[in-house]
């Protein structure tokens, strides 16, 4: 896109300020003044940019990150309970996101010198993984609401060690109260 | 050429005063209604009241840029070249940055507690980084110095690639999966809102409040624009003044 130089209405210079090599262009209309109109760049706008130059270095840098993360870890982000174990065999221990609903009444909590853990069941489409967090669950944590959980599986086992758990919300927002004016807790309405 | 009328735009014209005022007063409504007057949510408790701030952020961006890429199209569409359509985009998009800025952190701050994880690499988190990161480009590729037109034919052109990562955004959730929840309101499948009574009013004045915020915003960085090329402009002519003067005097 360099080199565009006349366009309508040119007021200055028609060359591409930013095409300062020396020697280029301005050929000795005005030797005795330098003056502002000339090409050579002053040493603000060196600074300036190279400043520039600088940014844009760390801004394409930041776009390939942010397109090879999106290609390689957004657009799947996840494997649901029936397809992680369809795909046994090809995920060996690999870590992957593996998501699923917390089966009710599968959830066990042991604490011990350790730490914490937590143990439940994740199922998708009727396919059932025993899930085993290293850590304490998000506090929205609760039986029956789907979780991604961040982890791989076990030896040649289908059970599923993870080191985090996210919590998945739907859309929708109800209140949790909404005939009492107070909530139990009193804190807000 | 004689010199430019020295007609400055009126330094604060009274309409934006009141646009600000109200925006002001939405604004505080809002953070009213959202933390004293709505109930706590069923799933997701206090936690909720980030509802009321959030998506609004994440609207005001998308219609910043949608602004900036419809005065980039102008600029350059209908060869008028209006100086003023290139410092609405530059004007629009540098409120949408801020607010990009604005919706990752918010957004991350409410994924912390709700996911149990300040960032994520779901698709809609990182096309919005991505938007993120290109905006920022295109204010750079702004500030390279050029003559007028050059510069704002080179950024009308990186406004509207930017903004083919507006869409993806906004469709991430539907193509992709994700963390992230889809929109709760103008959802891309349903176009239905699942958000109860009052939540939904101080949701609402929300979207309206930041969208006020934004045109106030946006108008004052517009004629922020104005007065320095005027400034610029201004400056050559002393400049050309100093010169001839130096002719005569030689």
């Amino acid at each position: 896109m360099t080199g565009v130089g006349t366009r309508t209405g040119d007021t200055f210079s028609p060359h591409d300020p930013l095409d300062d090599e020396p020697g280029s262009g301005e050929a000795g209309t005005a030797p005795s003044a330098p003056g502002r109109r000339s090409i050579t760049l002053s040493p603000e706008q060196r600074r300036q940019r190279r400043r520039l130059e600088v940014v844009g270095v760390v801004i394409v840098v930041a776009i390939g990150f942010l397109v090879f993360k999106g290609l390689t870890s957004a657009i799947v982000f996840f494997k649901t309970a029936n397809e992680a174990v369809a795909q046994r065999a090809t995920l060996g221990n690999s870590t992957f996101q593996l998501e699923g609903m917390v089966m009710p009444g599968t959830v066990r909590t042991i604490r011990d010198s350790a730490g914490t853990t937590v143990a439940f069941v994740v199922e998708s489409s009727g396919v059932k993984v025993a899930v085993t967090n290293t850590g304490s669950a998000p506090q929205l944590f609760q039986p029956g609401i789907p979780v991604i959980v961040v982890g791989h599986f076990v030896g040649t086992t289908d059970r599923f060690a993870s080191d985090q758990i996210l919590v998945k919300h739907s859309n929708s927002y109800i209140a949790a109260h909404p005939n009492r004016v107070r909530a139990q807790n009193g804190t807000t309405r | 050429m004689s010199t430019p009328a020295r007609v400055l735009p009126q330094d604060r014209p009274a309409a934006l005063r009141v646009l600000g005022a109200t925006a002001l007063v939405g604004v505080v409504a809002t953070v009213w209604l959202g933390l004293f007057v709505t109930p706590p949510d069923q799933f997701m408790g206090n936690l909720v009241r980030l509802l009321y701030i959030h998506p609004p952020m994440a609207w005001v961006a998308f219609l910043a840029y949608g602004v900036a890429t419809l005065a980039s199209l102008l600029y350059l569409w209908p060869r008028t070249r209006a100086e003023h359509f290139d410092r609405l985009a530059g004007a629009s998009a540098e409120v949408g940055v801020v607010f990009t800025g604005l919706t990752l952190v918010s957004g991350s701050i409410w994924g912390r507690p709700t996911w149990g994880a300040w960032w994520v690499w779901d698709p809609l988190l990182t096309t919005t980084a991505l938007l993120f990161v290109l905006y920022l480009g295109y204010l750079a590729l702004r500030r390279v110095p050029g003559e007028f037109h050059v510069r704002a034919r080179r950024s009308a052109m990186a406004a509207l690639i930017a903004f083919v990562d507006v869409p993806i955004v906004y469709f991430s959730v539907e193509w992709w999966r994700s963390l992230h929840q889809a929109p709760t309101v103008l959802n891309p499948t349903t176009h239905k809102t699942y958000v109860h009574g009052s939540m939904f009013w101080t949701l609402l004045l929300g979207f309206v409040s930041f969208t006020l915020v934004y045109i106030w915003l946006m108008a004052h960085r517009y004629r922020l624009a104005r007065l320095q090329d005027l400034e610029d402009v201004e400056g050559l002519e002393v400049a050309l003044e100093e010169r001839r003067a130096e002719g005569d005097a030689g």
